[in-house]
């Protein structure tokens, strides 16, 4: 294992030079893992039809580009390497992608198989694009969105200030599966006839679904007692802050919730 | 024999799997090449220090654990014989699980209404339902994908509101968890272990160390449902530091709620 992991630090050296690599799971027939951990930069995966992890790289959109343009190639020339690569390693069929803040890599695109589970994390890259992806995804963009197209299984994806839009091929029936954001729309798309149960909470906006939602009973209004600032009890109708509603009968939850948004649930 | 292949045969040298020619090479090279003699005497020396390492100990839960979801795990199985399946094992077994307790909490409630003393028996059945539960919330509340851990938080959330395992995986959910989706659905789930002065302490630690701004809103709202008068410290904090005006909108609101 360990000399795969050097092996995986040589190639990363590779980069260097192409800015892409090409690092095989180990095991084509076990299950395939992505962790991808960055500090800055956006993060692209694409499920396709192949064997390896295609791993390419930019400097565009690094901390140069955050405190203004980024530098352009002096000109006639082209970059052939640099000291801001990620570090990339391959363990029991899971590759793992790294960019701290010593090693500030650009944006990533990642090719992986379409079979394979995904977990992304970035603070503040602009966008978490995960696209034609069979498998386990989980999503977090601290201060960008989080975009997740052609999906099939299951997604648990969260952004802090960006907006969180879903879309769904095909549910793994009785996976739970949450989508949040504080500030943003979250938009999800789900195949017609899937099972679930929803928890709704939009603390700032509305929700929106063309599914026959059945609500539940918790979404009545009750009356209660609030202070004023100057010491006076009024009475207030709230709503109550999580609505329940199920669709096609009911099944595995999911969480959907928005502070500063709105909730948007489309029927494939 | 070079440097780099006589390296190869270390290992197989110290748990004496070498055969007779193969070691003779090697003792030929070390006894010519210093560099290699050091290299083996230093590495020789870790290989015995770890082979003189305690073997680890498991806790003292982890024994019943395991044979708790072995039982539970077989019963699944043998099911699964009579009625074949494509499923896997382990969604097997927490269908069967799920099924088992659907089963068990409707011949309770039947048992309630049915006779107005709870005898022995009902109670002990009410305990099993409670166990099983515990089991399998503590036992998702440790998967590595967030979508069980999802499931781990809704089976907590149906425990039984003393269970004080299931609440102790809650709250270090909520204060530990690496995903936010899975923080802010344990938060959610700890409102039915309200009276436990552990929820009230625990919920003032976690928002202490939350960075997550909808994480730190869920936590505000649970602090005001459960009237936690003790939190303005950490609010009055949370109004002057917290990063977005949703946080500080909220921790003011729940400052004129608690007077």
């Amino acid at each position: 294992m360990k000399k795969l992991t050097l092996l995986g630090l040589a190639l990363a050296g590779a980069l260097c030079a192409q800015d892409r690599l090409t690092l095989p799971f180990r095991d084509p027939n076990a299950p395939r893992k992505l962790n991808v951990d960055l500090f800055l930069g956006s993060v692209t995966v694409k499920g396709y039809e192949g064997r390896d992890a295609i791993i390419e790289y930019s400097g565009s959109d690094g901390f140069r580009g955050r405190r203004g343009a980024p530098e352009p190639p002096p000109a006639g020339m082209h970059r052939i390497g640099g000291g801001r690569e990620p570090d990339i390693s391959e363990d029991n069929n899971v590759i793992t992608v790294k960019g701290g803040l010593w090693n500030l890599t650009g944006d990533l695109t990642i090719q992986v198989p379409v079979e394979t589970s995904v977990t992304v994390k970035t603070m503040t890259g602009k966008s978490v694009t995960i696209d034609n992806i069979s498998g386990e995804i989980e999503a977090n963009n601290m201060n960008g969105e989080v975009n997740v197209t052609n999906a099939s299984g299951s997604v648990v994806a969260n952004s802090m200030n960006g907006k969180v839009v879903v879309s769904l091929n095909k549910v793994t029936p009785g996976k739970n599966m949450s989508f949040t954001t504080m500030n943003g729309t979250v938009d999800v798309t789900l195949p017609a006839d899937t099972k679930a149960t929803l928890k709704m909470r939009a603390d700032n906006g509305d929700i929106y679904s063309d599914f026959d939602v059945t609500l539940g009973p918790r979404t009545a209004p009750e009356v209660k007692e609030e202070k004023t600032k100057s010491g006076r009890v009024r009475q207030r109708v709230v709503r109550a802050g999580t609505q329940q509603g199920t669709i096609n009968g009911g099944g595995a939850e999911m969480q959907f919730t928005t502070f500063n948004g709105r909730i948007l649930i489309h029927k494939k | 024999m070079t440097c780099e292949e006589t390296k190869q045969l270390f290992a197989d040298y110290w748990s004496d799997g070498l055969n007779g020619e193969d070691e003779i090479k090697l003792q030929e090279h070390l006894g010519a090449c210093e560099g290699c003699r050091k290299e083996a005497e230093r590495l020789g020396a870790l290989w015995r220090d770890l082979g003189a390492l305690p073997a680890e100990q498991p806790g003292p839960g982890l024994r019943s654990r395991f044979y708790d979801s072995l039982a539970a795990f077989r019963s699944g199985a043998d099911d699964r014989f009579s009625q074949p399946s494509h499923r896997s094992p382990a969604k097997q077994m927490v269908w069967q699980i799920a099924a088992g307790i659907a089963l068990l909490l409707a011949g309770v409630g039947a048992g309630y209404g049915l006779r107005p003393n709870q005898s022995p028996e009902l109670s002990q059945l009410r305990e099993e339902v409670a166990n099983m539960r515990q089991l399998v919330a503590l036992s998702l509340l440790q998967q590595q994908s967030a979508s069980e851990r999802l499931r781990g938080v809704s089976y907590a959330l149906r425990a039984e509101p003393n269970d004080s395992e299931v609440l102790g995986a809650l709250l270090d959910t909520v204060k530990r968890d690496s995903n936010v989706n899975v923080r802010l659905a344990a938060v959610d789930a700890l409102h039915p272990f309200a009276s436990s002065p552990a929820t009230r302490n625990g919920i003032l630690q976690a928002l202490t160390k939350q960075d997550a701004p909808l994480v730190q809103v869920a936590l505000i709202d649970l602090l005001v449902d459960l009237k936690i008068k003790q939190a303005e410290p950490e609010l009055r904090q949370l109004l002057q530091n917290a990063g977005d005006a949703g946080v500080r909108q909220r921790a003011e609101w729940a400052l004129e709620n608690l007077q």
